[in-house]
C-alpha cells in the first residue's frame, strides 16, 4: 500500500504535472539556485547570512511540491485569458521606461500616453490630446513643484520650461 | 492614557490641510471603489507616493480615507450590478441586488451607508481602546515570541487568501526571499545585491508592492478585455436619509456586526471580504424567520455585510500598529508609508509616537463621520460613476505606478523593479497564487529574520527557546494549525 502511494507520488511528478505547473518549476530551481549559493556565504557558526535565505528556500521547495502534488487543472483561471493584449501593455511599458533616461519623464509620458490610451480604444481625439498633455504636467506639477521630488529631465530638459508655481507654504507639508 | 492625548489629535486635524486630505482620501476611495475593478488596495498603492514628503500624519490621513471610502462604495455597485466593486463587497450583493430589481436601490444604498459607519466607528473605538492594551502586552515580548508572530502572521494569511494553502505559502515565502536582499541586517554582508549600489539597501518593496496590485492587476483586466463594459446603472434615488423604520431595523445587526468585523479583521490575514462573508452568515443564523428572506431583498443582510466590511478597516489596524503584522493587504502598505517616515509600527510606537497614533484613531473616527456625509448626500452621483468605462482610467493608473516608483528615490532604477514584480505577480496571478501573502512576506522576512537569529543566539543555537516561551509556543501551534488543519480537511473533502 506504501510502496503504491510512493508510486503514484512519483507518478505525478512526472514531466506532464510539472508541465502544467512551470511556475512551480521556477521557483523550485530558484530556491535551489538561493540554497546553493547561500550556503557559499560566510558561516558564523549556525545563523549567519545565509541561514535565513536557505531556511525560507526550503520551504518554497517544500509547498512548490506539494503544491505539484495536489494542483488540479480546474483551480486555474487561465484559459480565461489572452496573452496578446497584455504583452503589448507590457512592451508600452517597457519602451516608456527605456525613452525615459532620454526624453525625462514629461516628454516620455506624453508619448507614452497616446500609444496606450489608443490601445486602450480611446477613439475620441480631444479627450486623448487632453489626457496626453494634461496628465503629465499635472503629475510634474504636484511631484517635481510641489513635492519637491526629483524626477527625470531626459537629455534636453524641457520641463524646465513650464512656469513656476508661485511659492505657497503648506504648513505640515514639506 | 486615551484621553489625554485626544486633545493634541484633534489639534492636529483642526488643520484646513489635514481637512482637506481627508475628504480628498475619502472622495477617492469612494470614487475608486465605484468602479467595478478598482479595489482599497490599488488605489492605495498607486496613489501612496503622494504622501512620501508630506508630515506622517498627514499621508495617513489621506490613505485611511482612500481606505474607509473605498471598502465603504465597493457596495454601491454590488447592489446596483451585482458586480462588487471591491472583493470585500462581494456579500454585499446577496441582498443588495435583489433590493435593487425591486426598484429600492436607493434604499439600499442608504441602509448599506448607515451600517458602514456604524462598523467603522465600532472597530475604530475597538483600535482606540484595545491597542494600547495590547501593545502594552506586547511589550514584553522578545525575539523568540516576535518570530512566532511574523510566522503567525504568514501562515494565516497563506491558510484564508485564495483556495490553496501551498500557494499561499510559497507566495509568502517568495515574498520573504526577496526581502531578503540587500545588506545583512545582522552581520553587514551583501546579499544578491550584484554589486548594484541601488540593492544596498535591499528591493524598495514600495516598488514591489505598486507593481503587484498596479501592474499585475492592470495586465490581468487588459487580458481580460478593457472594454467589456458592464451593465448600465440606471436607477435614481430620492430623498438623502434612510427612513425610520428602516433604521430601526438595521441598527441592530450594524452594531454586533460591527463588533464581531472589527474581530475578524484584528486576525492578521483576514480583511474586509472574509469579515463580511462571516457577519453575514451570522445574520442569517442569529435573525431567523424574517420577511423577506435573507437573499431575497432584506435591507438587514445589507446591513449585515457593510458593517462587518468597514468594521474590519479599524480591526486590521490592532495588529498592525501594536505588533507591525499587518492585518491585511492595505495594512501591509500603510506599515509601508510609516517606514518612509522611519516609523516602524509596532509596540514601541505608544511611547515613541502616541501623537501620531492618536491622530490616526480620531482622524479615522471623522474620515467615517465624512463618509456618512458624503455617501448620504452624493448617493446618487456615486452610482453614476459604475458607468465609467476602464478603458479611460487603467492607462492613468499605469503612469501613476510608474510615477509612484519612481518618486521612492527619485530614479528609474525602482520603476523597473516595480514592472519586474508586475509581471512576476501577473504570471503568479494567472497560476492560482495568491498576491496578498507575497506583500505580508516582504514586511514580515526582516522581523521574522532578526528575532530568529537573535533568538538562536541567545540560546547558543537551540531550539528550546521557542517552546519554553509559553507565548511563543502557543502562536507557533495555532500557525501549525492554521496551515494542517485547511490541508487535511481537503485531503479528506
Amino acid at each position: 500500500m506504501i510502496k503504491q502511494k510512493v508510486a503514484d507520488t512519483i507518478d505525478q511528478l512526472g514531466p506532464s504535472s510539472l508541465r502544467s505547473n512551470p511556475l512551480a518549476v521556477v521557483f523550485v530551481l530558484l530556491a535551489v539556485t538561493v540554497i546553493f549559493s547561500a550556503s557559499q556565504f560566510p558561516d558564523d557558526g549556525q545563523v549567519g547570512p545565509g541561514f535565513f535565505p536557505i531556511l525560507v528556500s526550503v520551504g518554497i521547495v517544500v509547498f512548490s511540491f506539494a503544491d505539484i502534488l495536489t494542483e488540479t487543472e480546474s483551480d486555474l483561471e487561465i484559459s480565461e485569458y489572452s496573452f496578446r493584449p497584455p504583452a503589448i501593455v507590457l512592451g508600452l511599458l517597457v519602451a516608456y521606461l527605456l525613452v525615459m533616461p532620454v526624453t525625462g519623464f514629461l516628454v516620455g509620458t506624453m508619448l507614452y500616453m497616446p500609444a496606450i490610451l489608443y490601445y486602450s480604444g480611446i477613439k475620441s481625439k480631444p479627450l486623448m490630446a487632453g489626457l496626453s498633455v494634461g496628465l503629465p504636467v499635472l503629475l510634474f506639477y504636484i511631484f517635481a513643484r510641489v513635492f519637491l521630488i526629483r524626477l527625470p529631465e531626459g537629455i534636453i530638459p524641457i520641463s524646465r520650461l513650464l512656469p513656476r508655481l508661485p511659492l505657497v507654504v503648506i504648513p505640515g507639508w514639506l | 492614557m486615551v484621553v489625554e492625548n485626544i486633545g493634541p489629535a484633534l489639534a492636529n486635524l483642526a488643520d484646513p490641510f489635514v481637512i482637506f486630505l481627508m475628504t480628498a482620501g475619502v472622495l477617492l476611495g469612494i470614487i475608486m471603489g465605484s468602479i467595478p475593478g478598482m479595489t482599497a488596495t490599488m488605489t492605495i498603492a498607486v496613489l501612496l507616493s503622494f504622501t512620501f514628503t508630506m508630515d506622517p500624519a498627514h499621508g495617513m490621513m489621506l490613505l485611511l480615507g482612500i481606505y474607509g471610502g473605498a471598502v465603504y462604495s465597493g457596495s454601491i455597485p454590488a447592489i446596483l450590478i451585482r458586480t462588487p466593486g471591491t472583493p470585500s463587497a462581494a456579500a454585499t450583493l446577496f441582498d443588495g441586488h435583489p433590493l435593487s430589481k425591486k426598484g429600492e436601490a436607493g434604499r439600499a444604498i442608504k441602509a448599506s451607508t448607515v451600517a458602514s459607519f456604524v462598523g467603522g466607528v465600532i472597530s475604530v473605538l475597538a483600535l482606540m481602546f484595545f491597542s494600547p492594551v495590547i501593545a502594552g502586552a506586547a511589550l514584553e515580548f522578545r525575539s523568540p515570541e516576535f518570530f512566532a508572530l511574523a510566522v503567525f502572521g504568514l501562515t494565516i494569511i497563506a491558510s484564508v487568501s485564495g483556495d490553496s494553502i501551498t500557494k499561499g505559502m510559497v507566495s509568502g515565502l517568495l515574498g520573504m526571499l526577496v526581502a531578503t536582499v540587500g545588506i545583512d541586517p545582522i552581520t553587514g554582508f551583501h546579499r544578491y545585491t550584484f554589486d548594484m549600489a541601488k540593492l544596498l539597501t535591499g528591493v524598495e518593496f514600495i516598488a514591489v508592492m505598486i507593481g503587484l496590485f498596479g501592474i499585475a492587476e492592470g495586465l490581468r483586466k487588459y487580458s481580460q478585455g478593457i472594454d467589456d463594459d458592464t451593465d448600465e446603472a440606471d436607477q435614481e434615488m430620492s430623498g438623502v436619509l434612510p427612513s425610520g423604520s428602516d433604521l430601526k431595523s438595521i441598527m441592530p445587526v450594524s452594531v454586533g456586526s460591527g463588533v464581531l468585523g472589527a474581530f475578524i479583521g484584528s486576525i492578521p490575514g483576514a480583511g474586509g471580504d472574509i469579515a463580511a462573508f462571516i457577519t453575514y452568515n451570522e445574520a442569517t443564523r442569529w435573525l431567523k424567520d424574517t420577511v423577506p428572506a435573507f437573499g431575497d431583498g432584506n435591507i438587514r443582510g445589507v446591513a449585515a455585510a457593510e458593517s462587518g466590511n468597514n468594521a474590519s478597516t479599524g480591526g486590521a489596524l490592532i495588529p498592525t500598529l501594536t505588533l507591525g503584522i499587518p492585518g491585511d493587504s492595505v495594512s501591509a502598505i500603510l506599515i509601508g508609508a510609516l517606514m518612509v517616515h522611519d516609523i516602524n509600527p509596532g509596540p514601541g510606537l505608544y511611547q515613541d509616537e502616541p501623537e501620531l497614533l492618536y491622530t490616526i484613531f480620531v482622524g479615522f473616527l471623522v474620515i467615517y463621520i465624512l463618509i456618512l456625509i458624503f455617501g448620504l448626500l452624493g448617493a446618487n452621483y456615486w452610482a453614476r460613476l459604475i458607468n465609467i468605462p476602464s478603458s479611460h482610467i487603467w492607462p492613468v493608473i499605469l503612469v501613476l505606478c510608474v510615477i509612484g516608483s519612481i518618486a521612492l528615490r527619485g530614479n528609474v532604477f525602482d520603476a523597473w523593479v516595480m514592472l519586474g514584480a508586475g509581471l512576476l505577480g501577473y504570471a503568479m496571478r494567472l497560476r492560482g497564487y495568491p498576491l496578498a501573502p507575497m506583500v505580508l512576506g516582504l514586511i514580515l522576512a526582516p522581523i521574522a529574520e532578526v528575532n530568529l537569529r537573535r533568538s538562536l543566539v541567545l540560546s547558543g543555537g537551540s531550539l528550546d527557546i521557542f517552546y519554553t516561551s509559553p507565548i511563543a509556543l502557543l502562536v507557533l501551534l495555532l500557525s501549525a494549525a492554521a496551515i494542517t488543519v485547511p490541508a487535511v480537511r481537503s485531503v479528506r473533502g
